[in-house]
């Protein structure tokens, strides 16, 4: 008898952890890994919710964060290298050029 | 004991033990090669949800795709040569703490509402819903999704030409 | 015969139109002596009327609406025309037409237009004075009394580029305001207590016994002191001396005759109001004899002319106000129009003195007599009448004054009087002797003023002569008999002062500067004016300028002190608050979950 519930609380623990990945992670490539983990359980929630209610709308939900988040991951990276090429750094404690 | 509960299980475990694994472990190469793990964990679970199409999906576009991308981001990222990949993370308790918080605010939620219990009947085949879907109500998206994968690809081409 | 009520307003008229004149067209006004003939013909048609109202006995009252309201106009404006107010009116019209006049020789080295500034003012003055005497009620005649106090200011400062007579003008309006304020305060609560400004109906509410109000010596107390104000009583007396930074005709007529008679004035008008209080009539009494001994003292130590006549006019205006205070009242009056000619006489042939001599200071004359015989006889002529003796018109009014002042058993009052007769006697042939005879100092030609000033001057001796004459032939004013031994005793303090002068200055018998050493303290405290003076410019630095400083402590301490706290804590604030902005996208991930978890909270995740 897994229910509903389990599949989402599975979901929230992945959430959860992904976003202790972002929060504690050096380098800027960990934090996209975090990232992705916390898309990861969304997409659990998205698909389980679609089969417990009977209808597809959480499975298309599902395909298309799937797509934006591939192109997410490319864009982001293809940042990441860039300000490698400029700053000789990818860690996000160095990243600060926005401070107040 | 049905399959599908055992299956629930030890698939949860996997993926449990694998994104730890991700956020964790000092070696940044390591941690892609258990994200990798973990989305296949996470296939898995969408066979068990009955979704095999969408399985299919996530390994090839998560699981092949994202992961090679990254190892191609770390590669270009870090000083390989002669150096060791070094990954420690910083503020481990209070990161801990907030997630922990935050896990506990979802989960009081999700404990408190009623929710459907029983499993509905097995589950048809849905991929032709899918592909009917997708080029009927949702064409629109579908095309907007074309045209973001093209954007993601010009950005993409952008940055990675560097200074010419 | 009944006349019609148009004459007094005529009298009134005649200088409003001529102020209104000369005030819009510019032109007229700018040529100087064509702004004196007009003057000088409205106020001598106001002249012949008002002495046709006094001769034919007048007496009326017309009043119009000026604040309407249910159950009567709460203020009114009018006529009131009595043998009080004829008597004003053709003193103040006689005396205004007569320096007018003096005035377009005195001032006739003055510039066009200022002259014609010069005229504008006198016009609005005497309108002034008129509205002040013919008012039926409290409320005009202050409204008219603040208007002369106006006038006052525009013409002592005159000669405005003169910081001294600028100093002056200011000087006279402040202190007379502080009697001002009494005023106003006194009359308000009268109406509020009686309901009503007019004359006629308070005389009536006080015959009746209807004016039993409790705070009534009070309120009559403080109306009271618009007059100490305006008449120059101690302690608001010290705005007369400097008073004579302005021209001398204005002095004559402003310091002399009319300005500062309003105050008794006042006093005589309402005096049905004051027999109800008889303590402040008690009041009013000793103030002014003290007033008088008072300024007859710091006039023997005076070297400028004109202020030796100014601390004279305060001293008679002691007088008067003592005559009004010992329930002498028509006494108090006969003094103030006898006084208003001889001190006005006085002041004109100083002015001539001035005028050809070209200074102010008497011991800088001498030996004038020779040169100026005219302006000598008619000076002494005034002298004689300022000192009391028959058949001159001062001696008339001031033996009613004592009379009085000893009918009504006020010994104190009456002492001091009697000392400053002698004071006053003193004084005045001092300045005779040292202006007129003695050596002669004075530098250039001094010669005769020319025939516009000896006129008026020689016309007023000859009134105060005639008037003297025609009192003696009446045989004493009202039904008061003042005891057998008081003519003898003021002649003989008039004679005893004149002899303490020619042997001090005339003959050399008696060397005045033995008996100022003799006398120290008082001297010394008469030439400083007993430290009135610094007193009032003390208290003024004291009070305001401390108030000043006060404020502007808090100003500064506690109002910017706040904006300052405040503009401080906000950048203390913004300079801790901007550290949330690290830079790091991490540390915003950590401001979104802890705005998640608030979220959370706020939805009430416990229930």
């Amino acid at each position: 008898m897994i229910g509903l519930s389990s599949y989402l609380v599975l979901a929230a623990l992945v959430f959860s952890i992904g976003l202790f990945g972002v929060l504690t992670r050096r380098n800027a490539v960990g934090i996209l890994l975090g990232i992705e983990l916390m898309l990861n359980a969304v997409n659990i929630n998205l698909v389980a919710f679609a089969r417990y209610n009977g209808d597809l709308i959480g499975v298309i939900f599902t395909l298309f964060t799937i797509s934006i988040t591939v192109a997410e991951v490319a864009v982001g990276l293809a940042i990441v290298i860039a300000i490698f090429r400029v700053r000789r750094t990818v860690e996000a404690d160095r990243l600060d050029l926005l401070r107040g | 004991m049905t399959v599908e509960t055992v299956g629930f299980w030890v698939v949860a475990a996997v993926l449990l033990a694998s994104s730890l694994a991700v956020v964790l472990t000092p070696n940044l190469f390591h941690a892609v090669l258990f994200l990798a793990a973990a989305l296949v964990a996470t296939g898995a679970i969408f066979l068990l949800l009955a979704q095999p199409f969408l399985f299919a999906v996530q390994l090839l576009l998560y699981a092949g795709g994202v992961v090679t991308i990254v190892v191609f981001a770390i590669m270009l990222t870090e000083r390989l040569v002669g150096q060791r990949i070094r990954q420690t993370s910083r503020h481990l308790v209070n990161g801990a703490i907030v997630s922990a918080a935050v896990f506990a605010g979802i989960a009081g939620f999700l404990l408190r509402s009623p929710l459907a219990t029983p499993t509905p009947g097995p589950a048809a085949d849905a991929t032709i819903a899918i592909g009917r879907a997708l080029v009927g109500p949702f064409a629109v998206t579908l095309e907007l999704l074309g045209v973001l994968l093209v954007i993601a690809l010009l950005g993409a081409l952008h940055f990675a030409r560097g200074e010419e | 015969m009944t006349l019609n009520v148009g004459l007094p307003l005529l009298v009134l008229a005649m200088p409003f139109v001529s102020f209104l004149f000369l005030a819009i067209v510019g032109p007229l006004r700018r040529t100087g002596r064509g702004a004196g003939l007009v003057s000088i013909a409205a106020i001598a048609i106001s002249f012949a009327a008002a002495v046709f109202v006094w001769t034919q006995g007048f007496v009326a009252e017309r009043t119009w609406p000026w604040i309407p309201s249910d159950g009567g106009p709460i203020a009114t404006v009018g006529v009131l025309v009595d043998p009080l107010s004829n008597a004003m009116l053709v003193l103040v019209t006689l005396v205004s037409l007569l320096v007018q006049v003096y005035s377009l020789a005195y001032l006739s080295d003055e510039r066009p237009a200022s002259l014609g500034r010069y005229y504008t003012y006198q016009s609005l003055f005497v309108f002034s004075m008129l509205g002040l005497v013919l008012a039926p009620g409290f409320l005009q005649m202050f409204v008219f009394w603040e208007l002369v106090g106006l006038c006052s200011y525009l013409l002592i400062g005159f000669w405005y580029e003169r910081p001294a007579a600028a100093r002056a003008a200011a000087k006279a309006f402040w202190i007379t305001k502080l009697g001002d304020v009494g005023f106003i305060v006194g009359i308000v609560l009268l109406w509020s207590a009686t309901g009503t400004f007019e004359f006629t109906e308070l005389f009536e509410k006080a015959q009746d016994n209807a004016l039993a109000v409790p705070g009534l010596a009070v309120i009559m107390f403080l109306i009271y002191l618009g007059a100490v104000g305006k008449s120059a009583q101690f302690p608001l007396h010290v705005w007369l001396p400097d008073a004579m930074e302005g021209p001398t005709p204005v002095s004559a007529l402003i310091h002399a005759a009319t300005m500062v008679t309003a105050g008794v004035y006042m006093v005589t008008r309402t005096e049905p109001l004051f027999a109800l209080v008889p303590g402040v009539l008690t009041l009013i009494a000793w103030v002014g004899a003290f007033t008088a001994l008072l300024a007859a003292t710091m006039a023997c130590v005076e070297g400028d002319i004109k202020r030796v006549l100014a601390y004279s006019t305060v001293s008679q205006l002691g007088y008067m106000m003592a005559a009004a205070g010992a329930g002498a009242a028509p006494a108090g009056f006969l003094h103030l129009l006898t006084h208003g000619l001889f001190k006005a006489l006085l002041f004109l042939a100083a002015g001539a003195v001035i005028h050809a001599v070209g200074t102010n200071d008497i011991f800088r004359m001498g030996g004038l007599f020779r040169a100026m015989p005219q302006t000598g006889i008619v000076f002494i002529v005034g002298t004689l009448a300022l000192a009391g003796v028959p058949p001159l018109a001062g001696f008339f009014s001031k033996e009613a004054v004592l009379g009085g002042v000893w009918e009504a058993h006020l010994t104190g009052p009456f002492l001091m009087l009697a000392l400053t007769a002698l004071l006053t006697a003193f004084y005045m042939f001092r300045v005779v002797f040292v202006t007129f005879f003695g050596r002669a100092h004075a530098g250039g030609h001094p010669h005769e003023a020319p025939w516009l000033m000896r006129g008026p001057l020689w016309l007023l001796a000859a009134l105060t002569l005639v008037v003297g004459i025609r009192l003696a032939l009446r045989g004493g004013e009202g039904g008061e008999e003042a005891p057998a031994w008081l003519p003898p005793l003021s002649i003989g303090l008039a004679l005893a002062g004149f002899a303490l002068a020619w042997a001090m200055y005339q003959r050399g018998a008696i060397n005045p500067a033995r008996v100022a050493s003799a006398l120290a303290p008082l001297d010394y405290m008469a030439r400083r004016r007993y430290g009135l003076d610094a007193l009032y410019a003390g208290l003024y630095r004291g009070i305001i300028l401390g108030f000043s400083r006060l404020i502007g402590w808090i100003d500064r301490y506690f109002v910017d002190g706040i904006l300052n706290a405040l503009t401080a804590l906000t950048l203390r604030a913004g300079d801790s608050l901007r550290h949330i902005q690290s830079g790091r996208a991490q540390d915003y991930v950590y401001g979104v979950a802890f705005g998640v978890l608030l979220l959370f909270v706020w939805a009430q995740l416990w229930r």
